[in-house]
This record gives C-alpha cells, structure tokens and sequence, in this order.
C-alpha cells in the first residue's frame, strides 16, 4: 500500500475544509471500498481523514420520509422498523448486498460512492482503463464482460454501478445532503450520478472536498407495495447479474403510481422512466409488464458477453412486477 | 500380510483430535510463524504473457522505505531446476534469465522490514518488455501438441466396427474450464538459514518433497534442511509442487541472511500454485437399443505450461469404467503461456466423467432407458483393461441403496415432466470411480514407560483428518486408549511419508503405521523372550493380543502383562520401532487393485424464467474400503460434493484472450459455492474393507467430487430436456 497520513475529523466543517484543500486527501469511512482499492494500488490518497467519529449516523422520522446519516451502516437502516414497515424493497436491497460482515461496517454515504467492480479498473496492471487513468482507453469493453453494464454504457467505459440499495433509492426520488467548503446542498439521487460519456473518471456531482451528510428517502405511500429482485449465480455474497425495484400503486386493478428502477446493468442505478410512463394509469397485466420491461431495456447495447441481460433483465423487471401486483391482487 | 481386525476405535467417529487447537486459534499454521529479525517478502508478477524483459529498473524499489534487497534475473545465481519427483518434473525454476512465459511470472523478489515495505516497493519495480504474441487458447494452430504425455491411452477392440454395429450413436463435444485450487490459507513460507543449514515452514502437502528439491537447487545436504508443515489451511493439490515462491523465499533469505516470510495474494494464487487446467473432449458412444454399450471413443486435450508438465490424462477413466468391448481413449496437451498448472482435487477424473456421464446419460434417453439401469445393464464385473478381477468393488451397492436413499423410483422419465409450482424439477445421477494410488510410506512408533505412545511420519494433514484417523488407528493396534496416543506429522525429520495427495496418503500411512505398530508390540515380546519372570515370555507376535496397555495371549488373556510393566521391569524408559509400507501390485496379487467407487444422485430446480439453478439435494453413495473414522471420512465427501457443485455451477477462471491475464483473480470475482447453494447432503458408505491392503482403506479425499458436474447436468436435462455440455452451468445457458 502506498504511505498516507491519518488523521481523525473532530467536525464536519473542519473535514470538508482539509479535503477540499489538499487534492490528494480523501474521507475515509467505513472503508469497505475504499481500503481496498488502496491495497490493491486504485488509490493512493497521501492522507486520509477519518469521519466515523462525526455526528452524522442515525435516522430520524417524519410522515413523509426519513433522513439517513451519512454514517448509518446498512444493517442500522435495514433494521429500522419504519424501513422495514413503509420501505421493504430498500430493506430487501440492503440485505441481499455483501454480507453481515461488510454490512455493519458499510455505511449508506459509501455505499453511494461504491466505485466500479470492474476487474480492469481494479487491476492497476491494466493499461487501458478510462476511469482510472483518463484517455487510456477501455480493456473491459473487448475483454470478458459478464458483469458490465448495458445501458447508459459509452464507448469509453461499460463499468457497472454495482450498488443495490441505489436502486430503490433511486425509484423513491431519495435527496442526497451534500456539505462543501462553500455550504450545503441538496442533490436528487437520480441527478447525482453521472453516467460515463467520454469523462468515465467523472462518476458523480460532487466537488472534490464535498461531503455526503444525510440521505432523505421519501415513504412510500400507503397501500403501495414494492419488492426487490436480485438475480445472480450464486444465492448470496454476489453482485447483481440483473435487479429491479418496483413499486407500485394498484387501485382496482389500475397502477396508479409505478417507481421502477434496475441494478445489474446501468452504470448508473437505473431509473426506468419509459416503463413507469408505460405502467402508469394501465390495469396491471401480464402484456403491459412486458412492455413496460421493453420501454426500461430500451437502449441497451449490450457486448457479446453481455447479450443474455436484455432479456434477463426484462424478464427479471416483469417477474418483480408480477410479484408486487400479485401482493396487491 | 495380517488384515486389521474389526474393532472398536477404528470407524467411530471419534471427533477430530486436533479440533480443540483449531477452534481456540492454537494450532499454528506457517503464516502464523514469526522469529526475530524476521524480514518480509513480496513479488514482482510479469504483466505480459510472452516475450522478454528488455530491463528491469529496481532504483524505486531500492530506495523505498525499508527495503533490504530486490532480486531479478539480472542478479540471481544459477538455481538448478527441482529433481524428478513421483508426480512428475518439478517447476522451472525462476529468475534464471529475460524470458516470460505467462501473465504473472514471478520476474523479482523484494524484501524488506515489513510486509507493507516490502508490497510497496514491489509496485515500484519498472520493467520494460519486448511482448510477443502469446498462445493462449488449445484451438490456437501455434500451440504445441503434446500427443499421449503419459503414454495412458489405451484401444481395445475396434471403435470404427463397433460405431458400425450400434443401433444409437450419441456424440458431444464438452468443455470445461481452469480452475483454480484456492485454500483459504494463503500459501506461506518462511525460510531462515543457519550456515548450511535451512529450517522452513511452508504451506505444504509433502515436507520431504520440500526438503529433497531444496537440497537440488541450492546444493546443500538434505541432512541440513528441515521442513515443517504441522497445519496447512487446506491444499487442494495447490501444495503438491514446490513452487517458484518457495524457492525465491529461500533464496532471498540466504540473500539478506535473516529469516524470510513470504505471504501469497489471493490474485497470486491464481497464476502461483497451480490450478485445474481447461479441457475439450470429444465422446461419442455407441449402443444397442437395448442398451448394450457396443463402443467408447474419448479424446480430450488439455493446457500445460510451455516448460512444465502436468497429469492431466482426462479421458483415460473412460477405458475402465464400463464392459465395453471396443473402447479408445486419447489424451493430449497444448502448450500454452499459461501459469503453470497442476493437480486440483480430482484432476483427470473430475473434468473426464463430466464428459463420459453425460453422454452416458444421453444414450440412456436415446435407448429409452433408465440411466441407472442402463449403468447398471454395463456394468464391469472386473477391470476391463486388466482383465483382473477387483480387489473389492462395491459400485453395485451404491447404485442401489444410492437410489433408495434419494428416492430414484419417483423419477418420471420424461424431461420437463416434475415440477413443483413454478420450479421445473430434475433428477440425475453419475456413476464413477477414482484410481488406486499409493506409493511406499513410513512410520515410527514408540512406547514410553507411562504406558503411552507416540507414533509420526512426515505426512501432513490438509484438513482431511490424517491426525485423527492415525490416531484411532494407533490406539487399536497397541490396544489403547486415544487419549494414551499422540500422532503427529508435518516435519522432515520424521520417517519419510508421500504427499497428502491422489486420494493416496491414507492407505499407504496407514500400513506403514500398521506395520510400525505391529513391530513395536514384536519388540515388546523381544524384551520378554528369555524373560523367565514374563507370562509372555517366548510367545509369537499372532499369538498375542494387546487389551488397555497390557499385551496378553489369545488363548488365555489371563497370561499377560502390561507395556509399563515390561518397560520398568528392563529398565527401559522406551521401545520404539519403524514400520514401511509398500504398495500392492495388481500383478503381484492377481487382481486389479480398485480405488474408490460412487454413485451420486442430485435433484435440481429451474426457474426457466430467469435461469435459476438450485441443487435441492445430493446422495452420494461411496464405496471407501474400510472407513477409518465415520466422521471425517463424511467430511471428505461433503467437501468433495461441496467441490463437484462448484466445478458444476460456479468456477472458472477467466484469462483475457488479448493479454493472458487472469480477469476475476479475487474472491469477488471468482464463484465458488456460498452456503446457501449447498444443499442437504446425505452420504452412506457402503462395502468394507479392500483385499489388497492390510488396513483395507482406498481413500477417499477425492471420490466425492467426482461426476457431480455430470450428475447435475443429467438433472439439468431431466428438468429442461436441454444437454449443457459446458462448465459452469450458468443463467444465461439455462434461460429456456
């Protein structure tokens, strides 16, 4: 590992300003990505500053939503009664994730800022790798690509986003609390990420030195139902081949309200606007869910060994919808 | 020879002896090991695949915060290449010149203060290549062909006419690709110098191995090294060999004369220590429509290095497994730039009975046929190749108490026909059997005057339960207690023993402690001989028998008296004596000397929706010869079926074509079963103790593996009428 200092922030402001003024310093939480791409030679930060030791944990409840610490870890807000109660797909997201292990020291700020699982740009023995070293070109895209991305890829980088709890947050409209040098600021989850156009190393809107401070996701209504389905290989412990978080409203018989997201093919979670247009104000039904998982695949381009996830994501995308009209039904 | 006699310690299932040291974190394994003035190791992996180093620029690195030395081919001395071992040549040795020859050649060593010192440095090193384009896959027209490597292939009959005369043909090509050993203890190995003299502790499944390459490379007796394995975290044929890191910890050592460790990445673990190297075979098997197997022919090519060898002959179980008159199997290797492979559990047999059970399996469906009757309809009464009758072979038994046990009878023979709810349900079974392996072996045994024993040999124990079993075995033949018994293993200067490997180490450690035992009681009734004031005075070894530390006469227990007796009475403080085993020769003994056989039955799940294979449950029915220790012995077949599931479902490890760098070289990356993919597990021992050995054992370290790809590939087929003839059965093959 490459020599850097530690220090311990005693205050969010003190944090921000040290980061923001030093390019080769970086936050360090609960360090379940991070350490890692510093052992294997990713990163090399000449200093890290600790913030597991600032006020920014817990969750606090109103009506309509909660608000997330940046240093909640994913098992506190998967066992928090009221996501367990107004929120289950973002309880099932959070536990079909890692493991306990990593679970209970993973905190939600990280795990949005989780970088790519891309073999290539873990490898720093790989040349050619675009988010790690600009311009250099992209080895995943003619190498062995299983687990890359299908939509929002470019022609300079098809890494995954490889988070699961983005996804529903990303279907629920969750707010981001950013803290910079210059004050705060709220940032919609599903503007905060960037996908990779021809600036892979630009992953999202932050500004060097700013820092995720809370997580606001809306309650869902009530009566709405959702679900969170993760196909992969093997049972746990593995990322998604394809996901999808859904919820939805059903009156009658008519989807009210659908909030659609995929995981395990975006470089970004992946918002599904086109099946949420397509579902919204149709009766719930085994043709409109199969459109609804065309309009959320439209676009994709998938690589050779990537071509069996358009159609393993629609079908993953209508079972997860089948299943969450069926609870309603 | 005189059998062991069935008794009581020997196939209770006795509780590891070793457990306490394990669960408490006593037991130490060699990463565990630290000495003063210890420095540490780190290496330098090639990031090409072929070509050569123009330089190799080691300023950074030297001057890195405590950094001892960097060693590169620039500055290494000639290392001859390891002897000749019973598992063929040893590895090339390393840093002999400017070639790479794989992506992750070791092409330097650094040392320094600290582990941490000594990675950073590493990545510090600057190397200029001149790459040239490597040959990376065994279709590649470049590639050498090395045609029958171990000169195994075998023809009886005539294929040609026998394909003639079949009603059926069925024929497939199958594939299977690397796999990597993967223990989760990380290879380790420490080497400290005295003079001449070496002391190493190393991840190792063969100490004497370790000692007599050492003595080969660097020149020095044999007599001076030491080699100590007492706990390895598993070895999975990933510490057969003694490897390229080995040597360079030696060497750095010597180098920085102090006491060197060396701790394995997990992504050096991939291209350092062997692995299961790819296969393509070609089946094609004819039968008559009544099921009568008329003609096996099986080809099939693997990757080797480009300077190193490997056993790998995956088509030769083809030629044994079945009464089949006309039969050819052919093995061949391609020469690739690929890290070295080597034995993985089961290696031949694992990636050749995928291929010869499935295609077995779908002449069954062609025929119309049961796959069980069809398998049991062809059945070898003896060794088809030798034309001897078996020592003992019990595969009958597994078929059909295997079958009882799962349920076979429910099977509805029409693919796609069970199904439970949405899950589309399938049954499918293998047949298979792993070789006799056992080469000579020996042990030391000793009584003290406490009446208790102490018995060794230069084995190791990798996890299988070597400690335990020994232990029983020990205890039964002196008639003691287990708690009376210590067995240890795992360093050189014990009584040479082979490696824990080819399902070998049991059979040939447990005749040479037989035999040990038995002449140390023969040196008790030695002591007494003329010994007027000994009721066993003059008595015969068989004429006695042994009883809680008291050696009695069979005819009359009355007449007897106990070890602690005769020790005190001689003014002994102990006796020991040596015992050696020797392999059975089918020849010799007029019979064909039979390794391990099974029957494994599998049920899957489909979710043809979206791919989903679930293993519901496997019974695997295991003929082991005499079972040692119930217990472990379970063990051994859980962690092979554990094995087989994960050859089936989840390994593989992926090379770039481009560059021949392993993709997914971490255990992110690299699938292998999570406990939610392991399923029930029911394993019955049928049989009893094999004809050509004193202790009857055929070892099972390796049987449970073997045909759980084909057995749950033939489930996959039942579930979904659809023949996968590629590993890792994964989601997007089954997507129907």
């Amino acid at each position: 590992m490459h020599p850097f200092e530690y220090a311990r922030a005693t205050d969010a402001d003190q944090a921000v300003a040290v980061v923001s003024a030093d390019p080769h310093a970086s936050f360090l939480a609960g360090g379940t990505t991070q350490l890692d791409l510093m052992k294997d030679g990713v990163l090399h930060p000449e200093r890290l500053i600790d913030i597991t030791r600032l006020p920014l944990g817990g969750i606090t409840h109103t009506d309509s939503a909660i608000q997330v610490g940046a240093l909640t870890t994913m098992e506190e807000l998967a066992a928090d009664p009221v996501v367990r109660e107004r929120l289950p797909f973002v309880r099932e997201a959070l536990l079909f994730g890692a493991s306990t292990q990593l679970r209970n020291m993973a905190t939600i700020g990280g795990n949005l800022l989780q970088r790519a699982r891309c073999r290539y740009f873990r490898d720093p023995t790989v040349g050619a790798c675009n988010k790690r070293n600009p311009g250099s070109g992209c080895a995943a895209i003619t190498g062995i690509q299983r687990m890359h991305a299908i939509l929002g890829t470019s022609d300079h980088c098809i890494a995954l986003h490889a988070s699961d709890v983005a996804v529903p947050l990303a279907a629920l409209d969750a707010i981001v609390h950013i803290q910079g040098p210059d004050g705060a600021r709220p940032i919609p989850l599903t503007q905060f990420y960037l996908p990779p156009g021809d600036t892979p190393h630009i992953e999202n809107v932050l500004r060097h030195g700013e820092l995720i401070t809370a997580v606001e996701i809306p309650l869902l209504g009530e009566g709405t139902r959702s679900h969170y389905l993760k196909v992969r290989d093997r049972v746990s412990y593995e990322f998604a081949l394809t996901s999808a978080g859904v919820a939805l409203a059903i009156e009658d018989g008519l989807i009210q309200e659908a909030r659609v997201a995929l995981g395990g093919v975006g470089t970004i979670p992946w918002r599904a606007w086109g099946a949420e247009d397509v579902l919204e104000g149709a009766r719930a039904g085994a043709d409109v869910f199969r459109t609804a998982a065309e309009a959320a695949l439209d676009g994709a381009r998938p690589l050779p060994g990537t071509a069996f996830k358009v159609e393993l994501a629609k079908r993953t995308l209508v079972r997860t919808l089948e299943t969450v009209a069926g609870a309603l039904s | 020879m005189t059998t062991l006699e069935a008794g009581t310690i020997v196939g209770a299932g006795l509780d590891r002896v070793d457990a306490p040291l394990k669960v408490t974190g006593a037991a130490q394994y060699p990463n565990d090991f630290s000495f003063p003035g210890m420095a540490h190791a780190a290496l330098v992996g090639s990031t090409i695949a072929a070509g050569r180093m123009r330089g190799i620029d080691v300023t950074d690195a030297l001057a890195a915060p405590g950094v001892l030395t960097v060693i590169t081919h620039l500055t290494a001395p000639k290392l001859e290449r390891g002897p000749m071992t019973l598992l063929g040549g040893s590895p090339p040795a390393p840093l002999q010149d400017d070639r790479v020859l794989h992506y992750g050649q070791h092409i330097a060593i650094v040392v320094a203060e600290s582990s941490e010192q000594a990675r950073h440095a590493a990545r510090l090193v600057r190397v200029e290549y001149e790459a040239t384009e490597a040959v990376l896959d065994v279709d590649d027209p470049r590639a050498e062909i090395v045609e029958n490597p171990w000169g195994l292939d075998t023809e009886r009959g005539d294929v040609n006419a026998g394909f003639a005369q079949s009603d059926v043909v069925v024929e497939g090509t199958y594939t299977t690709p690397d796999n990597t050993n993967n223990p989760l203890g990380l290879m380790t190995t420490i080497a400290s110098w005295h003079g001449d003299a070496l002391t190493v502790h190393d991840s190792t499944q063969w100490p004497h191995n370790v000692r007599t390459s050492l003595a080969t490379i660097f020149k020095v007796p044999e007599s001076g090294i030491r080699v100590l394995a007492p706990f390895v975290g598993g070895g999975f044929g990933a510490g057969l060999r003694v490897w390229s890191h080995v040597i360079l910890t030696v060497l750095a050592a010597r180098e920085v004369k102090r006491p060197v460790k060396l701790v394995l990445t997990r992504p050096e673990m991939f291209t350092s220590v062997g692995h299961r190297p790819n296969s393509v075979q070609q089946i094609k098997i004819g039968s008559t429509r009544d099921g009568d197997l008329v003609a096996i022919e099986h080809h099939g090519i693997s990757s080797v290095a480009m300077e190193d060898d490997d056993y790998e002959p995956v088509s030769v179980g083809s030629a044994v497994s079945y009464a089949c008159p006309n039969v050819l199997t052919v093995d061949r290797q391609a020469r690739l730039n690929i890290p070295c492979p080597g034995s993985m559990r089961a290696p031949a047999e694992g990636q050749g009975s995928f291929a010869l059970e499935s295609a077995i399996d779908e002449v069954a469906y062609a025929v119309g046929m049961d796959p069980l009757e069809i398998r049991l309809r062809n059945y070898a009464e003896e060794n088809p190749v030798l034309g001897l009758p078996w020592s003992s072979k019990a595969l009958r038994e597994c078929y059909l108490e295997g079958a009882e046990r799962f349920g076979w009878s429910r099977r509805t023979p029409e693919p796609g026909s069970m199904r439970d709810g949405r899950w589309l349900v399938g049954y499918g079974l293998a047949g298979v059997s792993y070789p006799f392996y056992q080469v000579p072996c020996q042990a030391r045994a000793s009584v003290r005057r406490d009446g208790s024993a102490y018995v060794r040999s230069a084995a190791t124990d990798i996890g299988t339960g070597t400690y335990t079993v020994m232990t029983q075995l020990a205890a039964e033949l002196l008639g003691l207690d287990v708690t009376q018994v210590r067995f240890d293993l795992g360093d050189s200067d014990m009584p040479y023993s082979p490696q824990a490997g080819g399902s070998g180490l049991t059979g040939a450690l447990a005749n040479a402690v037989h035999a040990a035992c038995r002449r140390l009681v023969q040196e008790f009734l030695d002591v007494v001989r003329d010994d007027t004031e000994s009721p066993l005075r003059a008595a015969a070894l068989d004429d006695v028998a042994v009883t809680d530390g008291r050696i009695h006469r069979i005819t009359d227990p009355e007449q007897g008296e106990s070890y602690v007796d005769i020790l005190a009475r001689h003014g002994l403080e102990e006796l020991s004596a040596d015992g050696r085993s020797t392999p059975p020769r089918s020849e010799e003994l007029g019979m064909a000397i039979a390794g391990a056989f099974g029957a494994k039955f599998v049920e899957v799940r489909i979710d043809p929706d979206l791919g989903l294979l679930r293993v519901a449950r496997v019974v695997s029915a295991i003929d082991g010869g005499r079972i040692l220790n119930e217990k472990t012995a379970t063990s051994q077949i859980v962690g092979g079926t554990v094995g087989g599931i994960s050859q089936a479902m989840f390994e593989e490890t992926a090379t770039d074509q481009g560059t021949g760098r392993i993709a997914n070289a971490t255990f992110g990356d690299y699938l292998m079963p999570v406990n939610a993919d392991v399923p029930d597990m029911d394993t019955l021992f049928v049989g009893g103790p094999d004809r050509a050995t004193a202790v009857g054992t055929k070892g099972v370290g390796e049987i449970g593996l073997v045909g759980l790809a084909a057995a749950i590939g033939n489930a996959v087929f039942h579930a979904t009428g659809r023949r996968i003839r590629s590993l890792p059965i994964t989601i997007d093959q089954l997507m129907l």
